[in-house]
């Protein structure tokens, strides 16, 4: 359901009204769009050229939260830096976590354990959940839409929860670590967590059927943010985004990692491109999500969570407290961090918006040399300018929206 | 697991991956050194020929590498080239220390490398045969420059961009080398390893249009 | 490759779509429905969402990370041998120690433990280094100050009896033995 006449918004006008716009034409005005602008859920600075409601011109500006990341991770050990990948993408920090620890540990050349893969997976996919619900949630309301946003937010609240009970904190996980995770999950979590994941669906059904079918929504969603699949590859553009205009590409399923090749669930793809589709393959995503933690439910094995690996991972506090060895082995690894030999690896992880990747130089010392973060926002928001240029003054925030750029995770 | 002997370690002539194969295949000469590590797989090119060599990674149906998904800077600042050497060195020094620890002098520093201080990296990966490829080349500290592969992919546009913010590198025939985290005012490139972390950077005055009148002195 | 696709569908042009009122009507009945659940919730005196904060308390799952407080015994003295270690482990570098030595059977004790609790990030990884058990996270949530000085936690203020963190104490043990 393309409408052409919104993707090209130049109808031409004839008669005595050209005429009298001839005679009204005045120079573009310079709209200054952000850096906090109420109908934006993110710190970022549009700059608008406007003939009228058109943009004829727009420069995009970020670097808002830029809190040198990876200056900081330089300077601290291995361990140390795993907080820090919270703040990255803020409302699905478990993802950066198991992307920062899991490039590490191909760093070490480490394999972790089948049970705390399937743990790991089962945050993840809660993380990707609770961004969706965040991104739909925070989009409608910048559209004026404010019931959804409350339903979404209580079931994101449900599902922080769950976080909540694995990890000891909602937004601020510290749950993985290298080698291993913080603490193996609750013994009656199963239970804790299905009622929860069905009243959350249940609360995503509400939203999605307020938004889908409403003529409103639809109108501002459908054919704006337009940007071909050709275009979209070559500016970079990874995550929902790219599966909406009908590329199937998705970490997960073209580099399997930790349990996702075993796993049953489907890619989502639109075929339009435009917000409307990448909202769609959201919904989808949020879906395939769930069943994908009902599955590990099912399937998740016994064992140990973490690898039996002297090198990273610190030993239990049963023997740190009664053996001279574990204590010093602890001393060892808090004060000089472990030690990976040197090299580079690029691990990504299919994160809420896309590629994420860490990219980490190592020299043999206890901290990297460089770790650098492939953060999907921030190549997600390099095309911002083209899309919205062209288009009404109105499309920005639904496509900005859309794009869902966090500030952590793009200024980094 | 048997101990690793060194020869083991870097072997003469390493297995060829089939994708650096056909890489190498299609760049020939190009190429200047090939490594295949830890399932990455990683080329080095001079820098004058990175445009070019970045059209037929892009162009070539066999490679088909449409999507660039980062590109990033590495400073080796004060390093010999390979990170082994300063680990054969620091161990040397540890030993001295073992032995004889008021002879603190006489430690050495890992001696500097021939090559250049920066690399400039880029990651690269087909949608449609998903392979990763990583390209560095090396740039020298007194002349920072490397052509611009927007053209190529326009992805590199911001990323380019944030690498010159960062470390200072300058990308020839980039549309727009602005600064893009920090203010226009700003002095230095911080990811640099001579920029201290603690180092204050006072905030510069904005001297751009619309700047305040400056003002007076009391 | 294949991979398994599911093509996302834009919702087929019904009677609804084509009457803009027959999809509004949905949405309103969506909002009555949990309008009229909620209000039924709150006539049976249960609330569904809102906790009235300072009169009722959220309940927190036992993993809760609340701020790091050392461990006191019965003897009223605190477990921490001044180690350093915690100090070491904490990326923000919130902590300062200065260990002094006693004639006591543990010799060694923090004669300043300060904790800066603007800059601490409740990450956990000083009671994860923590050789001794003596800087435990608690259930202590609430540490807002009326003055940046108010938010420099001493010695004294951090102590607290061990048998007031037994449920944080118990959960850690879990992972003690791995």
């Amino acid at each position: 359901m393309l409408d052409p006449e919104r993707k090209n918004p130049a109808v031409p006008i004839e008669g005595n009204q050209a005429a009298a716009l001839e005679e009204l034409h005045t120079p573009p005005m310079r709209l200054q769009f952000g850096p906090s602008h109420p109908a934006t859920h993110g710190t970022v600075k549009i700059t608008l050229d406007l003939e009228g409601e058109q943009v004829v011109w727009s420069d995009v500006e970020v670097g808002y939260l830029h809190r040198g990341f990876e200056k900081e991770c330089e300077t601290g050990y291995y361990y140390q830096n795993i907080p820090y990948t919270d703040r990255l993408n803020y409302s699905s920090p478990i993802l950066n976590n198991t992307g920062y620890c899991m490039a590490v540990e191909k760093l070490f050349g480490i394999a972790t354990p089948e049970r705390c893969n399937y743990i790991r997976v089962i945050g993840c996919e809660l993380s990707r959940m609770a961004d969706h619900m965040l991104c739909i949630g925070a989009s409608a309301m910048e559209l004026a839409a404010f019931t959804p946003m409350l339903y979404l937010i209580e079931g994101r609240e449900l599902i922080l929860d769950m976080i909540d009970s694995l990890c000891g904190a909602r937004v601020t996980t510290n749950f993985v670590r290298i080698g291993g995770i913080s603490a193996d999950m609750p013994h009656n979590f199963p239970e804790f967590a299905r009622p929860r994941l069905d009243r959350a669906l249940k609360l995503f059904e509400d939203a999605d059927k307020l938004l889908t079918e409403n003529p409103v929504f639809r109108q501002r969603m459908e054919g704006t943010g337009y940007l071909s699949r050709e275009d979209l590859i070559a500016w970079g553009v990874t995550g929902p985004l790219l599966r909406a205009g009908g590329e199937p590409y998705d970490v997960r399923k073209v580099h399997p990692y930790l349990v996702y090749g075993e796993l049953d669930f489907d890619v989502p793809v639109g075929e339009h491109s435009d917000n409307f589709d990448r909202y769609l393959v959201r919904l989808e995503e949020f879906r395939q999500s769930r069943r994908i933690i009902l599955q590990c439910l099912e399937r998740m094995p016994d064992g140990p969570v973490d690898a039996d690996d002297p090198r990273v991972r610190w030993p239990g506090k049963g023997r740190v407290f009664n053996r001279m060895e574990e204590l010093i082995d602890q001393f060892k690894l808090v004060t000089e961090g472990g030690m990976p030999p040197a090299g580079e690896v690029y691990h990504a992880v299919e994160a809420a918006n896309g590629e994420l990747g860490f990219y980490i130089v190592s020299d043999g010392t206890g901290k990297p040399w460089k770790c650098r973060c492939r953060a999907p926002s921030f190549s997600n928001m390099s095309p911002l300018s083209k899309m919205i240029t062209g288009g009404q003054l109105a499309d920005v925030v639904p496509t900005f929206g859309m794009i869902n750029m966090i500030g952590g995770e793009c200024d980094r | 697991m048997s101990a690793e002997k060194p020869e083991e370690k870097a072997p003469a002539a390493p297995e060829l991956s089939p994708l650096l194969e056909k890489v190498l295949a299609r760049l020939g000469d190009r190429v200047l050194e090939r490594h295949t590590a830890r399932g990455d797989d990683r080329i080095h090119v001079a820098r004058e020929r990175i445009l070019e060599v970045a059209r037929i990674l892009r162009d070539d149906p066999e490679l088909n590498f449409d999507l660039l998904l980062d590109v990033t800077a590495i400073d080796y600042f004060g390093q010999p080239d390979d990170f082994e050497t300063k680990l054969q060195v620091w161990d040397q020094n540890r030993a001295v220390m073992r032995r004889l620890p008021q002879r603190r002098h006489e430690l050495v520093l890992p001696p500097r490398g021939p090559e250049p201080r920066f690399a400039v990296v880029y990651h690269l990966t087909s949608t449609r045969l998903a392979h990763r490829l990583r390209i560095k080349c090396r740039v020298p500290e007194d002349d920072p420059k490397i052509a611009s592969v927007t053209p190529v992919w326009p992805a590199a546009n911001w990323l380019e961009r944030e690498t010159w913010d960062l470390y200072g590198i300058v990308f020839e025939g980039h549309p727009d080398l602005r600064r893009i985290y920090l203010y226009e005012e700003f002095v230095g490139h911080p990811l640099r390893k001579d920029y201290a972390k603690h180092g204050e950077q006072p905030i510069q005055e904005y001297v751009g249009p619309g700047a305040k009148e400056p003002r007076r002195p009391h | 490759m294949a991979v398994q696709v599911v093509k996302v569908r834009r919702p087929a042009a019904t009677f609804s779509s084509a009457n803009p009122w027959i999809a509004i009507l949905k949405g309103l009945w969506v909002s009555i429905r949990h309008f009229f659940g909620n209000l039924g919730l709150f006539l049976r005196g249960r609330q569904d969402f809102a906790i009235h904060f300072p009169e009722q308390r959220l309940v927190q799952p036992p993993a809760l990370r609340g701020m790091p407080v050392l461990a006191q015994m019965a003897d009223g003295k605190e477990r921490c041998v001044a180690c350093g270690l915690c100090e070491w482990a904490c990326p923000t570098s919130c902590i300062t120690i200065y260990p002094a030595e006693t004639a006591d059977e543990v010799e060694r004790y923090p004669e300043i433990f300060d904790i800066d609790m603007s800059r601490c990030m409740f990450c956990g990884l000083c009671e994860e280094a923590c050789p001794e058990e003596a800087i435990i996270m608690s259930r202590q949530i609430e540490i807002a100050s009326y003055s940046r000085r108010g938010s420099l936690w001493h010695k004294a203020d951090l102590l607290v009896p061990v048998d007031q963190l037994k449920t944080r104490t118990d959960y850690i043990r879990r992972n003690y033995e791995r």
